[in-house]
């Protein structure tokens, strides 16, 4: 009698064991490597929250249901420091020591490209908001194999955004002005995101009839004043502020003190934050988010999707968009997975999400993936009503079809 | 010639900040021997001390003051919390200021968070003379520097406590034979140099946006003022501080625009290479004793 009560005593030590573990298994490790602090903390955090939203979504909603199995989303979230050394360690410890299945981030171009050559050779997957990605996105590299066959990039080429930027911008503006604009000025920040982005919008904006002079910033400037008196003295149409949401809130004021244009495009500035500030001009003033409006979109589905990231804790900072680049990536991740019914292959993952159509909140067409691992929607135009600060005009720009002359695409 | 002048404004406008950290570095560098990276840190606290006041409720100019007195507070607390233990060693000094920066840093995003932080213009308006831009906060902004800098000097050069303090550098140990309280000096240098970084950060955020890492990109030029004017030398922060807001000026308009802080740190490096110890001399700075 003894020894059958220790059996059992032993059995269930055992089973209970065992379903500590099970429930162990259970966690859905997922990295996040975002800037929390350094220079580019005003759009790491974006990051940070939109993970936060989407995993307390899903695991509220039940989970993610795996052959049989639930999983709840753990987050292992890493502060890159704006910090390319950080932003590799961080990527190294994730796929290395705690193994997380997939990691999201970063914000910052470069580093995203440094950390895939640590995701890619562990089969980890990779959804990063950087457009540059597409100068390396090529066959070769997302082919079963390549370095890049785990990476995603999660906003559209950028032709393709600067292209739909561009012409939503000139189409709000021309009816403004005296007269049709032609020249236009481009000021942004002298470092890598900058100028590869820059080299694509100079083109689209010549593709669409302007003369265009750009004149590139030290990434760290806070006087703007000599330089915006250069360009002042350019005689501009239009001064388009691109790309760190940061440096055009602290050069835009200057600017119109200056009366530098008779007209601006901010970008990366969010209807929200450009009202929140309270800043006004009697000039004619667009701005466009990454990739929706905060603070102006049309779409029933953004503005519920803000109130709750808000909800969250999420700061209201000038990129509370760039958010949008990360979040719809989580359901559709998941959704892959339920579909494999395997947390242990990544490849039938990548096939899953390539040939998925998911309905997201970032574009009322259904997100998709092209053969180059790369998503297309829409980008919103937001044109501020002179004088007020809180009065937008929207415009939804589709994307041109081909990159204009002189682009290499990518 | 029109956009010449409006450069040279720009060059008066974009150096008196400069200024400012720069005589606080000079003295607190040159004079107490301190070398405090976290000088940077204090003026964005300063910043985000007047944001907060003033977003509460407070005046700009009383939010100035608090910001003065906050964070004269906060050099008090760090000299002698701090900086004290390291006088003998300037470069545990060195390597501990830059610990308290990021400290400071961390702190603010966790009292305030991360984002960018702006206050309505004080003084709002623009005046156009002969055709040239002068915005009325600036104008304002060099005004209170031409003031303070006037006071710094006059204390320092003529006054009694001046000369007491120019003898605890010379001769520390002699000084105190004579009555001098070395180390009460130092305390006051560092807190002096504090309380115009809070004046700095107040009348920044009064130009500019600020966020929890302004400070990290204005020490750089705060130190290459007062090396180029020569340490613990007001007037020298003051040439130093014009000489760098005009070549940041005139190379914006006639140089590579993406090289401007380049220029300025090359006249830097040529000054210190021409003429080691400042332009208009200095003391030798920290050292171990």
């Amino acid at each position: 009698m003894l020894k059958l009560g220790v059996a059992l005593a032993v059995g269930a030590s055992i089973a209970l064991a065992a379903q500590a573990v099970f429930a162990q298994d259970r966690e859905l490790k997922i990295g996040v490597v975002a800037a929390e602090s350094g220079s580019f903390v005003s759009a790491g955090n974006t990051i940070v929250a939109a993970a936060k939203l989407a995993a307390k979504q899903i695991n509220d909603a039940g989970g993610v249901k795996i052959g049989g199995a639930t999983y709840k989303i753990n987050l292992y979230i890493r502060d890159n420091r704006t910090d390319v050394n950080v932003t590799i360690a961080a990527a190294r410890e994730l796929v290395d020591d705690v193994g997380v299945k997939a990691i999201w981030g970063t914000e910052t171009h470069d580093f995203s490209i440094s950390m895939a050559k640590i995701t890619g050779a562990s089969k980890v997957l990779q959804f990063s908001g950087n457009s540059s990605l597409g100068a390396v996105l090529d066959d070769k590299a997302v082919a079963p194999g390549g370095w890049l066959h785990y990476t995603f990039q999660t906003e559209p080429q950028e032709w393709q955004r600067s292209g739909s930027t561009a012409k939503g911008v000139l189409a709000l503006l021309t009816p403004l002005l005296p007269q049709a604009p032609k020249h236009s000025v481009v000021f942004v920040g002298n470092d890598a995101t900058g100028q590869y982005l820059s080299s694509h919008y100079v083109k689209a904006l010549e593709a669409n009839g302007q003369q265009v002079d750009l004149v590139k910033y030290p990434p760290d400037t806070t006087d703007f004043s000599p330089l915006l008196t250069r360009i002042k003295g350019l005689k501009p149409d239009i001064v388009h502020f691109w790309y760190n949401g940061d440096s055009t809130l602290t050069a835009f004021p200057q600017a119109l003190k200056l009366d530098v244009a008779p007209a601006y495009f901010l970008f990366g500035v969010d209807p929200g934050i450009y009202a929140e500030r309270r800043l006004k001009s009697d000039k004619p003033v667009t701005l466009s988010c990454v990739p929706v409006c905060w603070g102006a979109s049309p779409y029933p589905a953004v503005q519920d999707y803000f109130k709750q990231y808000f909800d969250l804790g999420a700061a209201k900072g000038p990129q509370s968009s760039v958010s949008l680049l990360y979040y719809d990536y989580f359901f559709m991740y998941a959704k892959a997975l339920e579909q494999v019914g395997s947390l242990d292959n990544p490849d039938a993952v990548v096939d899953a999400i390539l040939k998925m159509k998911y309905q997201g909140v970032v574009s009322p067409v259904p997100l998709s993936f092209n053969d180059h691992h790369q998503v297309t929607f829409a980008t919103e135009v937001c044109l501020v009503q002179p004088d007020t600060s809180d009065q937008f005009k929207t415009a939804v720009q589709q994307p041109p079809p081909a990159p204009p002359p002189g682009d290499p695409g990518g | 010639m029109q956009i010449f002048i409006q450069q040279l404004v720009n060059s008066l406008s974009v150096a008196s900040v400069t200024i400012l950290i720069g005589i606080g570095i000079t003295l607190i560098f040159g004079l107490a021997g301190i070398v405090n990276f976290a000088h940077g840190e204090f003026l964005m606290v300063g910043g985000m001390v007047t944001w907060f006041l003033v977003v509460s409720g407070l005046n700009f100019f009383v939010a100035l003051v608090g910001a003065m007195i906050l964070v004269g507070a906060l050099g008090f607390a760090a000299e002698r919390g701090l900086f004290r233990f390291t006088l003998d060693r300037p470069m545990n000094g060195f390597i501990m200021s830059i610990g308290l920066s990021v400290i400071l840093q961390h702190v603010v995003i966790r009292l305030f968070n991360e984002v960018q932080k702006t206050i309505p213009d004080p003084i709002s308006g623009v005046w156009m003379v002969g055709g040239v831009d002068i915005i009325a906060m600036r104008a304002v902004v060099v005004g209170i520097t031409v003031i303070v800098v006037a006071i710094t000097y006059l204390a320092i050069s003529r006054s009694r406590y001046g000369m007491a303090l120019k003898a605890s550098i010379a001769d520390p140990d002699t000084a105190a034979l004579m009555g001098i309280p070395v180390r009460r000096y130092v305390t006051g240098v560092f807190v002096y140099g504090s309380v115009l970084a809070g004046l700095g950060g107040a009348l920044m955020i009064a130009l500019f946006p600020i966020t929890p890492f302004t400070g990290s990109v204005v020490i750089i030029r705060g130190f290459a003022v007062s090396l180029i004017g020569g340490l613990g030398n007001v007037g020298g922060a003051v040439l130093g501080g014009l000489i760098l807001g005009l070549v940041d000026g005139l190379s914006a308009q006639y140089g590579y625009p993406e090289w401007t802080d380049a220029y300025s740190l090359v006249v830097m490096i040529v000054i210190l290479i021409v003429r080691p110890q400042g332009l208009l001399g200095g003391t030798l700075g920290p050292r171990a004793t």
